[in-house]
């Protein structure tokens, strides 16, 4: 969407971000508990989905990502953060939602985004999200922001999503996009204005049944998401 | 436990499971449904809020305004504001308002919703966390609203279930009853019959049961038959069917020497004249003929009257017995009404002659037989269908007219009955029940049933006195403490004001009612079944006991009578007199007593002359006997 410009107050990326807040709230809705549950891999399921949907294409760049996991577990933080921005920003070609799913605002899964190798701003950041928290970075550090973001100098504007790695709660963020390949904190990234952030916390708490039952989960993006996830097998139920 | 009440209990148990069952489903998933909207109304609510607020300047006034906006203009119970250390920034708190719910409500639904939270963001950083919890007391009330309306939905449903199950289980009952009335009368050896019910489980023992009455009575109606084949054998003329000579004699005998009404009456005789010569001109056949259209025709007369007999005294002359009615005209009038056709019919040379002579109790059977024969002989001689009244019975009479019999029959009955006493003992000796017929002092006299019946049947003081008689029947009961038997006579059982005063009187003393045997002559139950019938369902219950008696020439119907639950039969004398020498007899009554057992009644043998007769009685199967032969206290000689 970064290359898509608009003032218009309809404009889809405008419209995108309303509707991001309508499933926001929904999402908000499910977390009942606070979260304790870690993002947990079940390989072999992964790999199962991932044949099944994407051949054997789609299994090197899965491999190449447990790959990244084994190689960072245990690394530093610093070095965890720049791998994996860089790993999505490289392996996955920024297109349209339009262009990929056929449809606008479809929030994709990493096993999506990496069987495609083609994604756009939030399925970038849902991507390094789960795979940052793979690699036991806690939750509640990890918060989803909307930005606006100016392009170049001029004053075209558009909306973006990018992740954000707060140190404490109170800490100013470490910015992670996809228009920029290095890891900024955010007092430099004068390009983006804040507007509002959000994390799974809460979300995946209860049983896992449960919150698959609830209706309200269909009316969530975020939720919907992080369903599939589950399906697809990057959070085991409990 | 009964059926009815298992019916009962599974249908409510039934009710209250489908009834509470849908009440708590009903509670349940409203409650997880508000449960859910409200979670879902403090989660948008939260995020909105916060989000609104990391677009406003984070000065305490304007978040201030924001919380109050909010809060006063919505429906919160809590709004929140902490900063990240999890101070309070701002918040917003109203009591929970549950009016009009019960408490207990309250606790028993409790509503767990969390609050909803969001983060507010103040540029790249986190500012503050937000939490909103909605008002829901709104949610018991409405809770609370639509639970009572169910209940009120219950128990109209619930009230039109009972109704409804009231019905279905009379539906049930009332059949179920009738087959355990009928059960338990074949139990009693009383096959009853009763309507075929709906329910078809109840249908199958209905008919079986009405099956095994239809096949008792068939048995009985064939076994009664072949008794009665064999005692028409022995006691009635091949010819026409009338009573032979014997039987007709010791009949006579038996009513002369009777205490009830049978003791007076009108006896006449009826001569075929010049039978030899009708034989000749006629033939045989057409003679037969002739005297068996006599024959009918006399008894005709007598079951007009009643409980009269006709018999063929020998070849040419018959008799006819009326006991208790002693009006010799109006049996003149009716001989002449039913004879004269029979005439009218025949040759001119047929004559009918007859005598008419009432008699009473202590006449000599031989004198009053001379005495007709004479009246014959003259009658004859006068012309061929001449007939005679023997005047000289009217003498005889008490009162000269119906005033003073009136009269003094009710100041008789004032004075109170007297009841005379026989005994009726069983094979071992004991005593069954007393025998008492009544007596009426009158005429400053004693006096047996003979004298007065005719008088009390012709001026309609039936019920009077068989009221009196049951009065003094239970005081002799309380007296003695020993079982009475009692005649009650035709009219009293017709009339329905007499068995209901009956029935209260042996309600209100039932020790004693247990012990009253009360009899009719079997000829006049059978001629009004209906009012028998009545008669025996409105008294049976209360524990007296009800039978028949001088029971011969209409044993047939037993097979009829089956189902009365009728206590014991006295078979008549003429059946009893010499059965220690008459095998068909003793045939006769054994079979008599084995159909009596197998209805679970007592046979019982009258006229019982000796020990020997008895004995042979008992050995025949016969559960009792009474007669001039029995005294009490004579068991050394039974």
């Amino acid at each position: 969407m970064a290359d898509r410009s608009t003032h218009a107050p309809a404009s889809p990326g405008r419209r995108r971000f309303l509707t991001m807040m309508g499933s926001l709230a929904s999402a908000g809705v499910l977390g009942l508990r606070p979260d304790r549950a870690e993002a947990r891999l079940d390989a072999t399921r992964l790999r199962r989905s991932m044949a099944d949907a994407y051949g054997q294409p789609g299994l090197d760049v899965l491999d190449e990502w447990f790959a990244l996991l084994d190689r960072l577990a245990g690394a530093d933080l610093d070095r965890q953060l720049r791998e994996v921005n860089s790993f999505f920003n490289r392996r996955v070609r920024w297109l349209d939602d339009s262009l990929i799913w056929d449809r606008e605002d479809y929030w994709a899964t990493p096993l999506e985004t990496l069987g495609r190798g083609e994604g756009d701003c939030e399925d970038y950041s849902i991507a390094k999200y789960i795979t940052l928290q793979q690699l036991g970075i806690p939750t509640d550090r990890l918060r989803m922001i909307y930005v606006r973001a100016r392009i170049g100098r001029s004053q075209i504007t558009q909306a973006h999503m990018v992740l954000g790695y707060y140190e404490t709660p109170d800490a100013e963020p470490l910015i992670l996009d996809n228009l920029v390949p290095s890891i900024t904190p955010a007092r430099d990234r004068t390009d983006l204005d804040p507007l509002f952030s959000f994390n799974s916390g809460g979300l995946w708490a209860g049983s896992s049944s449960r919150s698959r039952a609830n209706p309200v989960a269909r009316l969530s993006r975020w939720r919907r998401v992080l369903d599939r996830m589950r399906r697809q097998g990057f959070i085991q139920g409990r | 436990m009964s059926l009815i009440k298992q019916l009962w209990l599974i249908i409510v148990g039934l009710l209250l499971l489908a009834f509470g069952g849908s009440l708590f489903i009903g509670v349940t998933s409203s409650r997880a449904y508000i449960e859910q909207e409200v979670r879902i109304k403090n989660a948008d609510n939260a995020n909105a809020l916060a989000l609104t607020m990391s677009q406003m300047p984070k000065d305490a006034v304007t978040l201030a305004l924001l919380v109050s906006a909010q809060f006063d203009t919505g429906y919160y119970r809590r709004i929140e504001l902490r900063d990240l250390d999890g101070a309070v920034i701002e918040q917003r708190q109203a009591d929970a308002a549950i009016e009009d719910v019960p408490a207990w409500f309250t606790e028993l639904i409790d509503f767990d919703v969390p609050a909803g939270t969001a983060v507010v963001q103040d540029g790249w950083q986190q500012f503050a966390t937000l939490s909103v919890e909605s008002q829901h007391s709104y949610a018991y009330r409405s809770l609370w609203q639509s639970t009572l309306e169910l209940a009120g939905w219950f128990l109209l449903a619930g009230g039109l279930s009972l109704l409804l199950g009231w019905w279905l289980v009379r539906s049930i009952r009332q059949p179920l009853h009738r087959v355990v009335e009928q059960a338990r009368n074949i139990g009693m050896r009383r096959f009853t019959t009763s309507q075929v019910p709906r329910t078809h489980e109840l249908r199958e023992v209905v008919v079986a049961m009405n099956q095994l009455a239809d096949t008792v009575g068939e048995m009985l109606g064939t076994e009664s038959q072949k008794l009665d084949v064999l005692r028409r054998r022995l006691q009635h003329d091949a010819v026409t069917g009338a009573l032979n000579r014997e039987a007709f004699l010791s009949q006579l005998q038996i009513h002369l020497e009777s205490h009830d009404f049978r003791a007076s009456g009108t006896l006449v005789l009826v001569r075929v004249s010049r039978l030899t010569q009708i034989n000749e001109q006629l033939g045989h056949a057409a003679t037969d003929a002739l005297l068996k259209a006599l024959t009918e025709s006399l008894e005709q007369v007598a079951q007009v009257h009643g409980s009269g007999l006709a018999g063929r005294l020998n070849g040419s002359d018959f008799a006819l017995l009326l006991p208790g009615l002693d009006d010799a005209e109006y049996v003149h009038q009716e001989l002449v009404k039913r004879l004269k056709p029979l005439i009218r019919d025949k040759d001119a040379m047929i004559g009918l002659p007859a005598a008419i002579s009432r008699y009473c109790q202590g006449d000599r059977r031989s004198s009053l037989l001379a005495g007709l024969d004479g009246a014959l002989s003259s009658a004859e001689g006068r012309g061929q269908h001449s007939i005679t009244i023997i005047e000289e019975g009217k003498q005889r009479s008490l009162f000269p007219n119906h005033a003073q019999w009136r009269s003094a029959l009710q100041q008789a009955m004032q004075e109170g009955v007297y009841l005379a006493h026989f005994p009726v003992l069983d094979r071992d000796g004991k005593l069954l029940h007393y025998e008492c017929p009544s007596r009426l002092r009158l005429g400053q006299q004693w006096q047996a049933g003979g004298v007065f019946m005719p008088w009390v049947r012709r001026l309609g003081l039936e019920t009077e006195l068989d009221l009196a008689v049951v009065e003094a029947a239970l005081q002799d009961i309380d007296q003695r403490d020993q079982a009475v038997g009692i005649n009650l006579s035709a009219a009293t059982i017709r009339d329905a004001r007499f068995v209901l005063e009956l029935r209260s009187r042996l309600h209100a003393r039932p020790s004693a009612a247990a012990r009253l045997w009360m009899e009719l002559p079997e000829t006049l139950a059978i001629q009004d079944l209906p009012s028998f019938r009545t008669l025996c369902r409105e008294l049976l219950p209360l524990g007296c006991k009800l039978g028949l008696e001088h029971v011969g020439a209409e044993f047939t119907h037993i097979a009829d009578l089956q189902d009365l639950g009728l206590t014991y039969l006295k078979i008549d004398s003429s059946l009893v007199g010499g059965v220690t020498d008459s095998h068909e007899q003793q045939t006769i009554l054994r079979g008599m007593a084995t159909l009596c057992h197998s209805l679970g009644i007592l046979a019982i043998a009258e006229g019982v002359t000796s020990h020997a007769e008895a004995m042979t009685l008992f050995e025949l199967g016969l559960d009792g006997v009474t007669g001039p032969g029995i005294r009490q206290h004579d068991k050394s000689s039974l």
